[in-house]
């Protein structure tokens, strides 16, 4: 539509921003100035293809979406889940693959069998309270948590956690167990509802680069 | 102590000055588009029963909805959209009627939706309905009036999507989806989730006809070409069959009015508001975050309030059409107009008297008394300020 007009792109802070970048690379999109350490900068231009990237931290990222603030962004499931933000979710990237679980100790098992009430420490209230409300229809008292979600069962600040899992190494160091998935994670590029309409030629040709990488990486 | 009372509560703002008199301007300029289509304004209350913004209407999900109670105890809810309010004064005064009523509406709505902090809770919106015509022409003047109105506004680059309801209700009818997995895939449609519908289909036995007509939600520009592939494959859903002949032929009624070029049609486009029964409209452009406008028919929704006439309207949110003009930086000039007297104290008489034969021309006059403190200068800054055309000193 517009010749002139950059399109911004707001990443997710740490491995997803650095496996985004690597992905954009195989498509001919380069960022030489996000690879300078020691800058100060907060975005960065790509002056040739007319692309702007900054990072953010991860929850923020659908928020510069919502509002077009970044016409596309990258960010994990998980994040668009809790976030509930009106943005066009496109594309699974396929990297940073992982998934959302019910996690405790065995004897924690039994708990969730019989729509008892119990505590769920999380930092996903919303996905927690979604899957316990809407899918097990179950009532749960739900605690907010920001870090070290594994320590609530232990300490007996709640009877189950709802947290991501990759490996499962850390839950098996504490005696805790994978007891329900909840879903899927990976991350996704999700794009603004105006942006997706009037920049549609530049967004379609980026999603279609991106899926024949995506589909070669299978 | 004082301070607090000069706070407005989250979600509402004051609107001043400038920015004011350009947002009266701009609704002068919408309401002067929609009159020359010879839409007529209507005016509905600020709050209504509770029933008429209910789940069956399908309009704001209810937790968005400010409640209160009247001394009775019904509930009350400030309106969160104003064509409801239409279609039941409509039923109720119009019941007679059976030629189209056109009518237009400008005032404030209210949503309660806490998830979008920065966002304002009371907007301005003005919308226009044609009631008691289904025809394609109806659609068609629809669309053109929207155009009009967005161009009136002064945008230059806008797209207005142009999609059918039944398209994705008869794609969801046809495959046998009951109505939690269409519920689920509309999200998924909704989302532009395309990749999760795929995975949702790919399980599903259906027709490969059926299956490509799936694939065509993804399109967002739609083609003529591509249009007459969609008739073809329909042939044996005549729920989609009909959604997309009357795209046909509204791409035709909207050749006559030569706004091709800022249409695109999207038959993937799906609305939050479940009243929605046939075109949908909506309306895209830079600087904002979501549609500006949006719209639709709605044929179940007079009936619902007792009168059998079908219609269609949209309505367009002022305020972010507003800030969708100052982020492209286009200006909505104001007029200079009027005089600004200033006067010596003695010279009260003579300047009352001046101002009012002048006013009674029909000329602005604004009277100031000079005072010690303030200088020629700052006068006339403070007429230029107020878009005086001309500042006059008696002294």
């Amino acid at each position: 539509m517009s010749d002139n007009r950059y399109l911004t792109f707001a990443l997710g802070k740490g491995r997803l921003a650095k496996q985004t970048l690597e992905m954009f690379e195989k498509i001919g999109i380069t960022c030489e100035e996000m690879k300078d350490k020691s800058t100060r900068k907060l975005i960065f231009v790509n002056e040739e293809l007319k692309l702007k990237f900054f990072l953010s931290k991860g929850p923020d990222v659908p928020t510069y979406v919502e509002y077009g603030a970044a016409d596309i962004g990258v960010v994990g499931k998980d994040t668009i889940l809790e976030e509930g933000r009106n943005i066009y979710e496109v594309l699974d990237l396929g990297f940073g693959e992982c998934r959302m679980c019910v996690c405790g100790p065995k004897n924690a098992e039994e708990l969730l069998k019989h729509h008892e009430l119990i505590r769920v420490a999380t930092k996903y209230p919303r996905i927690a309270k979604d899957y316990f409300y809407n899918k097990k229809h179950q009532t749960v008292e739900i605690i907010k948590l920001n870090g070290s979600i594994e320590l609530a069962p232990i300490v007996g600040l709640s009877e189950v956690i709802v947290d991501i899992v990759e490996t499962g190494s850390t839950l098996r160091e504490n005696g805790l167990f994978v007891l329900e998935e909840v879903c899927p994670l990976s991350a996704r590029m999700v794009v603004n509802q105006v942006s997706m309409k009037m920049e549609h030629e530049r967004i379609t040709k980026l999603i279609t680069d991106l899926k024949s990488v995506i589909e070669k990486r299978r | 102590m004082k301070n607090q009372l000069l706070h407005t509560p989250e979600g509402v703002r004051d609107i001043y000055n400038d920015e004011c008199m350009k947002k009266h301007l701009l609704q002068d300029k919408l309401k002067k588009s929609m009159e020359c289509y010879g839409y007529r304004i209507i005016q509905t209350p600020t709050f209504e029963f509770f029933d008429i913004f209910g789940k069956e209407i399908g309009t704001t999900p209810s937790k968005d909805l400010y409640k209160f109670f009247d001394r009775e105890g019904n509930t009350l809810v400030l309106r969160p959209d104003i064509t409801p309010s239409i279609a039941r004064s409509v039923a109720m005064y119009y019941g007679e009627e059976d030629m189209p009523i056109r009518l237009y509406y400008m005032g404030n709505i209210f949503i309660n939706n806490s998830r979008y902090q920065g966002r304002l809770k009371e907007n301005t919106q003005i919308g226009a309905e044609l009631i008691g015509d289904n025809s394609v022409d109806a659609d068609a003047e629809m669309i053109s009036m929207a155009v009009e109105c967005l161009l009136a506004a002064g945008l230059e680059k806008f797209q207005l999507s142009v999609g059918h309801s039944d398209f994705f209700a008869g794609l969801a009818e046809a495959a046998g989806f009951d109505e939690e997995e269409a519920q689920e895939l509309r999200e998924l449609i909704g989302n532009k989730n395309y990749f999760g519908v795929e995975e949702a289909l790919a399980n599903w036995e259906m027709e490969e006809n059926l299956r490509e007509l799936f694939r065509m939600l993804e399109g967002f520009y739609f083609s003529a070409d591509e249009m007459e592939r969609a008739r073809t494959l329909a042939v044996n859903y005549p729920k989609i069959l009909a959604a997309i002949v009357r795209l046909e032929e509204l791409n035709k009624a909207l050749e006559v009015y030569g706004i091709g070029k800022y249409i695109s049609y999207e038959l993937g486009m799906v609305s939050n508001y479940q009243y929605y029964t046939g075109i949908l409209l909506a309306g895209y452009t830079f600087g904002n975050g979501e549609a500006i406008l949006t719209g639709g028919r709605y044929d179940k929704l007079l009936p619902y309030f007792g009168k059998n006439a079908p219609s269609i309207g949209f309505a367009i949110v002022i305020d972010q059409l507003m800030a969708a003009l100052a982020r492209q930086k286009i200006e909505i000039s104001v007029p200079q107009e009027g005089i600004l007297i200033v006067y010596a104290k003695q010279y009260f008489r003579e300047a009352a008297m001046q101002a009012g034969e002048l006013r009674r021309n029909g000329t602005t006059v604004e009277l100031i008394g000079m005072d010690s403190f303030h200088t020629k200068e700052e006068y006339e800054a403070y007429g230029k300020r107020n878009y005086r055309s001309q500042v006059i000193f008696l002294e």
